[in-house]
């Protein structure tokens, strides 16, 4: 039996998903006032969803990427761009790292007192 | 690397945002200016644009390109997420405003004095704005940085 299981490879892929997703939303909010924008998003829940159910490797093998989301113009620029939304988004996505952080510290100082570390 | 590409990125839209505000200021502060070396004051206006993957993206890129089986390294940063740049300062193309004023030193022979084409409202606007989209960035870096210290509290 492997020392780090599924879900803590899950785990760690989802927290990578994360901090490149917040990049992304930064790199939104930096361009609020250019116009033509199309905003970037990252999309790695389905990603994982999909292969948490194939075992380690497939979780592992799992790459979050940034993609362009192409809705429709919001402004007369032509750029798709909610300041809201994005402050939105980065909330969330600030929250559910929060959340990932804490389970995987969890899990990793079960296995800490396992080994006897502490 | 991933998490201080965005401080970066965050950086690059505050000096954007402080650029709008400098120029919203200073055509404000010009907004009556009839003499000056090219005639009246004319309107300035920041052009932004993309900036297109910075360095760390570029060596992402040229890696990717030269050691094989490294996309791993370059997928996940092969991002073109520079931040954002200023392209110019451009001159707003509007005509002057014509007031009638004989009084004034600036009057041409029929009693107008061409004004800066500045209009003060336009610009506190501009400057609101820009305010708003400055502590946007202000706040990304803050969770950034926030996310990045809950990662670091890992290793402990």
């Amino acid at each position: 039996m492997d020392l780090f299981d599924t879900t803590q490879s899950a785990l760690n892929r989802a927290i990578a998903g994360t901090s490149l997703r917040q990049t992304a939303i930064a790199n939104n909010l930096a361009n609020a006032d250019t116009p033509g924008y199309q905003r970037e998003d990252v999309d790695f829940h389905s990603a994982l969803q999909s292969a948490i159910g194939q075992g380690t490797a497939a979780v592992n093998a799992v790459e979050p990427k940034v993609a362009a989301d192409p809705t429709a113009p919001l402004r007369y620029d032509g750029s798709n761009i909610d300041t809201d939304k994005e402050n939105a988004a980065m909330a969330e996505n600030g929250i559910e790292q929060e959340a990932l952080v804490n389970v995987a510290k969890a899990r990793l100082d079960i296995l800490k007192t396992a080994l006897g570390v502490r | 690397m991933g998490m201080f590409d965005a401080m970066r990125i965050s950086a690059t839209g505050m000096s954007a945002e402080r650029t709008r505000m400098d120029v919203a200021s200073e055509n404000l502060a010009n907004a009556n200016s009839t003499n000056g070396p090219n005639g009246p004051y004319r309107r300035k206006e920041v052009a932004l644009r993309t900036a297109g993957g910075g360095f760390g993206a570029q060596l992402a890129s040229a890696a990717r390109a030269s050691v094989p089986g490294s996309s791993s390294i370059a997928t996940q940063t092969g991002t073109t997420a520079g931040g954002v740049q200023v392209a110019g300062v451009v001159e707003d193309k509007t005509p002057n405003r014509k007031v009638y004023d004989p009084g004034n030193p600036d009057a041409d022979n029929q009693g107008y004095v061409s004004m800066p084409n500045v209009n003060p409202v336009v610009e506190t606007t501009d400057l609101i704005s820009s305010s708003r989209a400055y502590e946007a960035n202000v706040t990304a870096m803050q969770t950034t940085k926030t996310m990045i210290s809950r990662v670091m509290d890992l290793l402990k």
